[in-house]
């Protein structure tokens, strides 16, 4: 029940924000821009990169928003009040990571045909670029969640979760950019797939158990 | 077994461990000298050439050397790290952040001499090959232990937890990594070039003596500066403490007790 009032609150804050909801997207579009002025506009090029770039793009536009994931509330003190209640602090913290998806994870999912459309993907790609995207975003939100509570109350701590988080995410990246890439090539995706879904139930299953010790670490 | 539990006891209080450990400094130091030495020297002047490679191979007693220990040192981080975070030990804090950099730096050590070695070999300082990439991710994970725990510089403790945090999370990660990177190039590059299997692709006893003295030195070589970082580690964190204190001015502290 409890999850369910903090899934809401938090999905509303980012709604009535907004910023956070565009700013990734609004990222995506500036450096796709980039790439063809950085390239020489091949349209064979763009094609043959296009897999990497657009996962990279999802990839970094999030790894934007994992700042303010727990600190905001760890500065005004609600941080403290879920370490008190009796909820226990994964599932807040699953119910935050969540929240988190639904408000940066599904627009890049929504956004990605767009930048593969402009970097020329492969029709027939579209749809694996989709689900494994789906399947993928929520394992970004989680491993945010990590490096954002390791890092809450440190006043710039967006280069750190950087180096702490990248590396981390570099299975994903391999996985998923892999999937896209085998369905340009026209082969199955299913493998890549089925190992991106693996890394989504070990996150599932243990980012959240390991964000609430570092919170804990972190008020103590 | 009394004993040993005792001895273990003893290694748990940073005094008792800066007081033992004092007498290892000079025997494992005069150690990792002396191997070091030896393993160079026959390494480099008296084991016979490679038959392919020529004189260039002679890097691998270096470089391999270097490559294990950048791993065991992980490993050893991370236990420390685990016993950090569970058991709050003060010693293991000491150890687990006395290892990071001297693994960091082994990492490096890895990479460059492996950049160095890939020229004459491959023709190219760099190619994105399986240990090549998961070495630098290696690095990055060494670098961000070494990041978070610099972060929170004004609470060294916290910054000792939150680090373990890290260690653990990077030692959990790392086979899923190494795999991950390990497949993805078995996708791209159908013809991989691979590094010598370490050991057992040499047969020449005379090539993998020096080897294996050489990853001798190196573990004596951690244990000095491990040792030495931690005791230090350990004085600067207990700074107000009277066994520091004494130490550091055996005089004064005479003096007040007089």
């Amino acid at each position: 029940m409890r999850f369910w009032t903090l899934l809401r609150r938090d999905v509303l804050v980012a709604w009535r924000k907004k910023s956070g909801l565009y700013q990734p997207l609004v990222f995506q579009l500036l450096v796709v821009t980039m790439f063809p002025l950085g390239l020489g506009a091949g349209a064979q090029t763009l094609a043959k990169i296009s897999p990497a770039v657009v996962w990279i793009l999802a990839l970094l536009s999030t790894l934007i928003t994992f700042e303010h994931l727990f600190k905001d509330d760890y500065e005004d003190g609600s941080m403290d009040l879920y370490y008190l209640s009796d909820m226990s602090l994964p599932m807040a913290v699953l119910a935050k990571a969540m929240a988190h998806w639904i408000t940066t994870g599904i627009p890049v999912i929504l956004f990605a045909p767009i930048i593969g459309m402009l970097l020329h993907l492969p029709n027939q790609s579209f749809g694996i670029l989709l689900l494994s995207l789906a399947l993928a975003t929520p394992i970004f939100s989680l491993l945010g969640a990590v490096g954002s509570a390791l890092t809450m109350n440190l006043r710039n701590g967006g280069m750190l979760i950087s180096v702490l988080v990248l590396p981390l995410m570099s299975p994903v990246l391999i996985f998923g950019a892999g999937a896209v890439l085998e369905s340009t090539l026209g082969n199955s995706a299913h493998s890549h797939l089925l190992m991106l879904l693996g890394c989504l139930v070990l996150a599932i299953s243990l980012a959240p158990v390991t964000t609430a010790a570092a919170i804990r670490i972190n008020l103590e | 077994m009394n004993r040993i539990v005792k001895f273990y006891h003893e290694l748990g209080s940073p005094p008792s461990f800066y007081r033992i450990t004092q007498h290892w400094l000079k025997p494992v130091l005069l150690l990792a000298v002396l191997l070091g030495m030896y393993g160079l020297i026959e390494g480099l002047f008296f084991a016979p050439e490679d038959y392919q490679q020529g004189d260039s191979y002679r890097i691998i007693f270096v470089h391999v050397p270097a490559a294990w220990m950048s791993l065991f040192i992980y490993l050893g981080m991370g236990i420390a790290g685990i016993m950090t975070f569970v058991w709050r030990m003060k010693v293991a804090e000491a150890v687990m952040m006395a290892s990071v950099p001297i693994g960091a730096l082994f990492t490096a050590i890895t990479l460059l001499t492996g950049m160095l070695w890939g020229k004459p070999m491959w023709g190219t300082y760099w190619d994105w090959d399986a240990r090549m990439t998961s070495e630098l991710i290696l690095l990055f994970l060494y670098l961000g232990v070494m990041g978070i725990y610099s972060a929170y510089d004004e609470d060294p403790r916290k910054a000792a937890r939150l680090a373990s945090l890290v260690a653990i999370i990077g030692l959990v990660m790392l086979p899923i990594i190494r795999y991950s990177v390990v497949w993805w190039t078995s996708i791209h590059q159908g013809s991989s070039i691979s590094l010598m299997g370490g050991a057992s692709g040499i047969q020449d006893w005379s090539m993998l003596r020096p080897l294996l003295v050489m990853a001798l030195a190196t573990k004596f070589y951690y244990i000095y500066v491990l040792l030495k970082r931690a005791q230090t580690y350990l004085m600067k964190t207990e700074q107000n403490k009277q066994w520091v204190r004494n130490i550091v001015s055996p005089n004064d502290a005479k003096e007040v007790s007089s």
